[in-house]
């Protein structure tokens, strides 16, 4: 009686994937808010809401890919090409016109660069992992050899819609729900339950017809266009450019995504996790440049810190099971 | 529904230079269901591949209501209502009922958005036509993983009938099912029947072959060699043309077992989260079955004995108290298990034979490793076990499916067990390998080896043990042995009776 009254509140509980996330944000939040003074006030949320945006876009692409069954390495990549084409377009001094332009291009380059990855491992049965190292370096090549040099320029109105708050709400949350309410959509969608058929299983997929290759395909143009996106609320936020400025944020995207509550063995969890994955993320910098950990350690802290929480499930099924036996 | 028939004429499929399928003919007619036979190797499974549009035939035609088709895709045979049952494969296990049996065939709403609400209902009207024979009642938000392999069957046949074919394959489909759930899916056949849905039956069961068919097709070797109504046809006869030479050697090899041999085994008061207090005794060279309906602990048992789960109560090997945490301990102590489930549990499938067999056995064989030691032994073993492969390099996975089994079996028969564990090792396999699999194991236990034997198969439980344990809700209903040893008292046994 009481077994099945305890199984059947696990089971309520263990449909909600990002549960564990949730709990781990509020208690981050509990911490942060008691080292510092400021955290609840507009000023210190806006500007972590401003740093962790672009954070958001990508590790959204990258949750599609990784719930589809496979792995995104070059998204950061991507974030760099898109970035430098923005700025090399563009300059201080664009027309409205240009600007466009300059968007149209990007944002057409990251989905292209997507669909290779895409085409790649969906048609060509390529290994996801060694695909996206290997464009990895293309994309960071071409982002190289647009703009071998940082600098370069954006207009001012370009940037100013990222520091804006339409509405008294601020830009970065309009962004987040809007990721959030085309996620729900795609979610109700039969792309949304091919998804996860592919990701959980291709082979029983495949035999209820489901079309998994392309399915795959669609997965990695996806990432390759928030990655893009990703690109453009990064350039919108530094005004500058660089070629390498994408590239460290491939693993945080990843572990966004587990953090978040998605299996990277595919096939389960979601974007709204991720988003939560995200501002974990954001949350454990935050709190270990607030507790006044030594500049050269906060790496290595940082680190462990994601470890023990990735293990942590683990862990504690480890720990349980003992006891029981 | 309208009237259909569907008759395949002399197909003939190669691959590579194999010829799978030489002359395979087939017809089924609404209303009928008709059967298809065949051991291992016959064709059997090609030629239903090629009538659902699995593969290409490389010649002959298929008549739908006398009309020529040519399927490209599985998708191409089920938009014409061919529709087929597989075992298990086309299940995604993170995903709930509801998802799997509406998978590829979604309803949609406005805006693409799928009706959720809709699907649910429909699915649980399915759900409905097995109520009643599940350990656990079925809701159709409950994910895949968490069923019972006969509860994931039962899944896959209403997610076939959610396409509502007009011709229904039924590949192994009861496999898995205990006997009240076959019993069900039986009546719901002869419903399908009257409404006029043309069915092809495909069981290594003969027993349910007889119950079931109207017509049977039985393949030879690539070859159809007859097709003939069932009642025309009797038991013999029918294995007969199965067998090649027609020889019906199907020896059980019950043999008298050991009356009062040396305890080996006694297991007192073993419980888990399944099993509730059960105790018994396994003597020397002793065959003793596991039955009942399926998920009722036997697996579990069996585990536990090979220290893969945890569990509470005694265990005595030679009297002495034993404790089994760990499988390693268990094969030290010489106790061996025979997965079911062969290709998630028991191979490595792209790996060697040679690999597969001696993987528990490495140690045995020193540092460096005595490589040539250790083909001579595997070589032994293959020829007990009369493995049918193209040599001891190749893959496991180029092998069928019950020679697959067979090495399974010869990957632990290398360490010599005392105690062997069997998790219902006969399931798809078929009737030819299965007697060779009996005198095997006939021969071990005449040198000794005792075996705890699995099988949702009660023919094959009644043909060869000495002793049958009925388990029913973790419990042992029933110790069956000498004039007891019936179908009438395993079956009211399995139902919880314990009269």
């Amino acid at each position: 009686m009481k077994a099945a009254l305890n199984s059947g509140l696990l089971r309520r509980l263990g449909r909600q994937y990002f549960l564990f996330s949730l709990l781990l944000l509020i208690l981050g939040v509990i911490i942060n808010a008691s080292l510092q003074q400021n955290f609840f006030k507009p000023i210190a949320l806006v500007g972590l809401l401003r740093t962790y945006l672009p954070l958001v876009l990508l590790a959204a692409g990258q949750t599609v890919v990784i719930i589809g069954g496979g792995i995104d390495l070059s998204v950061g990549a991507i974030v760099s090409m898109v970035n430098v084409i923005l700025v090399t377009r563009m300059g201080a001094d664009a027309t409205q016109s240009q600007v466009l332009t300059a968007l149209a291009f990007g944002i057409l380059a990251g989905t292209l660069a997507g669909a290779l990855n895409g085409a790649c491992i969906a048609f060509l049965r390529f290994q996801p992992l060694v695909t996206t190292f290997a464009t990895t370096s293309i994309f960071a090549g071409i982002a190289v050899w647009i703009l071998p040099r940082p600098g370069g320029s954006v207009p001012d109105f370009f940037m100013q819609p990222y520091r804006s708050a339409p509405l008294g709400v601020t830009f970065p949350l309009w962004v987040i729900l809007g990721v959030a309410l085309i996620w729900w959509y795609l979610r109700s969608t039969r792309f949304g339950r091919y998804l996860y058929a592919a990701g959980g299983d291709a082979y029983a997929a495949y035999m209820s017809a489901v079309p998994v290759e392309w399915i795959k395909f669609f997965s990695y143009v996806i990432s390759g266009l928030m990655a893009a996106l990703s690109g453009v609320l990064l350039t919108m936020s530094i005004g500058t450019g660089s070629a390498l400025i994408g590239l460290d944020m491939t693993m945080p995207s990843i572990v966004s995504v587990v953090l978040g509550g998605t299996a990277l063995s595919g096939g389960a969890g979601g974007v709204i996790g991720t988003i939560l994955g995200v501002f974990i993320l954001a949350i454990i910098r935050n709190i270990i440049s607030f507790a006044n950990v030594p500049s050269w350690w906060q790496t290595l802290v940082n680190g462990l810190v994601v470890m023990l929480i990735l293990a942590g499930p683990g862990l504690w099924a480890l720990i349980r099971g003992r006891r029981e036996a | 529904m309208n009237k259909v028939s569907l008759s395949a004429q002399h197909l003939v499929k190669h691959y590579g230079g194999v010829v799978a399928l030489a002359d395979g003919n087939l017809e089924v007619n609404a209303g009928e269901v008709m059967t298809l036979v065949g051991a291992n190797g016959s064709g059997k499974s090609t030629l239903g591949k090629i009538v659902t549009g699995v593969v290409a035939p490389d010649g002959g035609r298929l008549l739908l209501n006398d009309r020529e088709v040519v399927f490209r895709s599985p998708q191409a045979a089920r938009a014409l209502g061919i529709v087929a049952v597989y075992q298990e494969l086309s299940l995604v296990p993170r995903m709930t009922i509801a998802e799997n049996i509406w998978l590829g065939h979604e309803r949609q709403g406005a805006g693409a958005i799928l009706r959720d609400t809709e699907m649910r209902k429909k699915t649980q009207e399915l759900l409905a036509l097995f109520e009643g024979t599940t350990h656990n009642h079925l809701d159709p938000d409950l994910p895949v993983a968490s069923l019972s392999p006969g509860e994931k069957q039962i899944v896959e046949i209403l997610k076939a009938l959610s396409w509502q074919p007009s011709i229904l394959f039924l590949d192994e489909a009861t496999a898995s099912l205990d006997s009240r759930q076959v019993n069900r899916l039986f009546e719901l056949i002869h419903e399908w029947k009257r409404q006029g849905m043309a069915i092809v039956f495909i069981s290594h069961r003969l027993d349910e072959i007889y119950r079931i068919a109207d017509r049977v097709t039985v393949l030879r070797n690539g070859r159809t060699v007859a097709i003939a109504p069932i009642n025309e046809l009797s038991q013999p006869e029918l294995i007969n043309l199965m067998i090649e030479g027609g020889i019906a050697a199907r020896t059980n090899g019950k043999q008298p077992g050991p009356t009062q041999t040396e305890e080996i085994l006694r297991v007192d008061a073993l419980s888990t989260t399944t099993l509730r207090g059960v105790s018994f005794v396994l003597r020397r060279g002793e065959l003793v079955g596991l039955g009942g309906l399926q998920g009722q602990g036997q697996t579990e048992l069996l585990l536990a004995l090979f220290g893969a789960i945890p569990y509470t109560g005694r265990i005595f090997l030679h009297g002495q108290p034993i404790t089994l945490h760990r499988p390693q301990e268990a094969m030290r102590h010489q106790i061996a298990y025979v997965p079911g489930e062969r290709n998630t549990a028991g191979l490595l499938p792209i790996q060697s034979i040679l690999d597969n067999l001696l993987l528990p056995s490495w140690k045995q064989y020193g540092f460096p490793l005595r490589i040539r030691q250790a083909q001579e032994d595997a070589t032994r073993v293959t020829n007990v076990l009369k493995l049918v492969m193209a040599g001891l390099d190749a893959p496991v996975n180029t092998l069928s499916g019950g020679n697959a089994q067979k090495v399974v079996l010869g990957k632990w028969l290398l360490r010599r067990p005392k105690i062997l564990l069997l998790d219902d090792p006969t399931k798809g396999v078929d009737v030819g390998t299965k007697s060779e699999f009996y005198k095997i194991l006939s021969e071990l236990r005449a040198e000794g080896t005792s075996i705890l034997f699995y099988s949702t198969d009660d023919e094959e439980l009644l043909g060869l043990c000495d002793r049958v344990l009925v388990l029913h809700d973790g419990k042992i209903t029933a110790d069956l042995s000498g004039e007891r040893l019936v179908h009438s008292e395993l079956v009211a046994a399995s139902m919880g009776s314990s009269a």
